[in-house]
């Protein structure tokens, strides 16, 4: 059986992980950020329906990274809840 | 360099600065801190944030696929004014005498020298009919008209309910590959209202088993080559829980995306609906 400290260093590596990921979701959103931006200034105008669904699947993007993070700040919360409680 | 090369150019650098390696770099993260907090949750009844950090997955892998979907619509975009994919001068088919590749706002999407009516676009067609076991079916005739994933989900869900496995197949193989892929994208939302009003609750793993039952031998029916980790990993994501450890194999990309419609298709088949229910949603379960 695994004891206190073992539970708590595996918990904390876990959020070092979630850390880093939070990390990477973050430099995600503002580099598509930029290509959103980029290619709405270079596609003004088209009315293009292919671009349209481009620009519909980036936003799709940025909304699913942006729901990724409040996902594991919610996880975030309450692996730290429970470590209060060991 | 032409106005229009330098628009290819700005397009084509601005789609492959699409950040899907800090995606797959986020997923990975995410992926080895679920395996150590179910490590810990074996020891332990509370959920300890395993449920939030599977629905966090979840979304990062739907923002995966939906970039690699605006690429492949960027780089049909770029097809369609007569660009290759590095953005330059595209070798073109034969044509009629003097055509010209007019402004994109004028380009019809189904022009006949679409890539992806070529061999380029066929993987899709290809994969489609050895899923279902019809590796031998004839050619069919592209489907421009359905231009978006969520007309195409409305096609399959139709198809799933009418029984017509022939037509189901038709119409998925028909489409291109950017329209196929993107039902990976639209159609977990729906499973998982779907999934809810069948269960009564928001699915949970200890709803996977019922799940299972409800859809696996249909899945089989009509998908009898889809690899089985591809279901269950469809299904664990509904259930908001990791996908089993240790795939096989990379499923192909048309897996995922052929198996989510089909499923979503069999719910709809099994509740008597024919749209997406309304269902409502605990503050949490939007995003847990």
């Amino acid at each position: 059986m695994a004891s206190v400290a073992e539970l708590k260093a595996a918990i904390d590596a876990a959020l070092q992980q979630i850390g880093d990921g939070q990390a990477a979701v973050q430099a995600a959103s503002e580099k598509l950020a930029e290509a959103q931006q980029t290619l709405a200034g270079a596609l003004e105008g088209s009315g293009h329906s292919t671009v349209d669904a481009a620009q519909a699947s980036l936003s799709q993007a940025a909304q699913e990274l942006e729901e990724c993070l409040a996902a594991t700040l919610a996880a975030v919360e309450q692996a730290q809840l429970y470590v209060s409680t060991l | 360099m032409s106005i229009i090369s330098d628009l290819g150019a700005q397009v084509r650098a601005a789609s492959d600065d699409l950040p899907i390696a800090l995606v797959v770099e986020a997923l990975d993260r995410l992926t080895l801190a679920s395996e150590r907090l179910r490590w810990v949750r074996q020891e332990s009844v509370d959920p300890l944030g395993v449920p939030e950090l599977s629905a966090a997955t979840e979304h990062a892998e739907t923002a995966g696929h939906a970039l690699r979907l605006a690429q492949d619509q960027l780089a049909t975009y770029l097809a369609a004014i007569g660009l290759g994919r590095d953005g330059t001068p595209a070798a073109r088919p034969p044509g009629p005498a003097g055509e010209r590749p007019g402004p994109p706002a004028a380009e019809p999407l189904a022009a006949p020298r679409r890539v992806a009516a070529g061999p380029a676009g066929r993987w899709w067609a290809v994969r489609v009919a050895e899923l279902f076991d019809r590796r031998d079916a004839p050619a069919v005739e592209p489907d421009r008209e359905i231009t978006d994933a969520e007309e195409l989900l409305r096609r399959v869900t139709t198809g799933v309910r009418s029984g017509d496995r022939g037509r189901l197949q038709t119409e998925l193989r028909a489409v291109e590959a950017n329209v196929g892929l993107g039902l990976a994208s639209v159609a977990p939302p729906v499973l998982r209202d779907l999934a809810t009003t069948l269960l009564g609750h928001p699915p949970r793993a200890a709803d996977l088993p019922r799940l299972r039952r409800e859809v696996g031998s249909r899945v089989t029916d009509l998908l009898p080559n889809l690899p089985p980790a591809v279901l269950e990993t469809l299904l664990s994501r509904v259930c908001r829980m990791p996908p089993p450890k240790n795939p096989v194999e990379q499923p192909h990309p048309a897996d995922p995306a052929v198996a989510a419609g089909i499923v979503t298709g069999l719910l709809m088949q099994r509740l008597g609906v024919d749209q997406r229910p309304v269902t409502a949603r605990a503050p949490r379960d939007t995003h847990a």
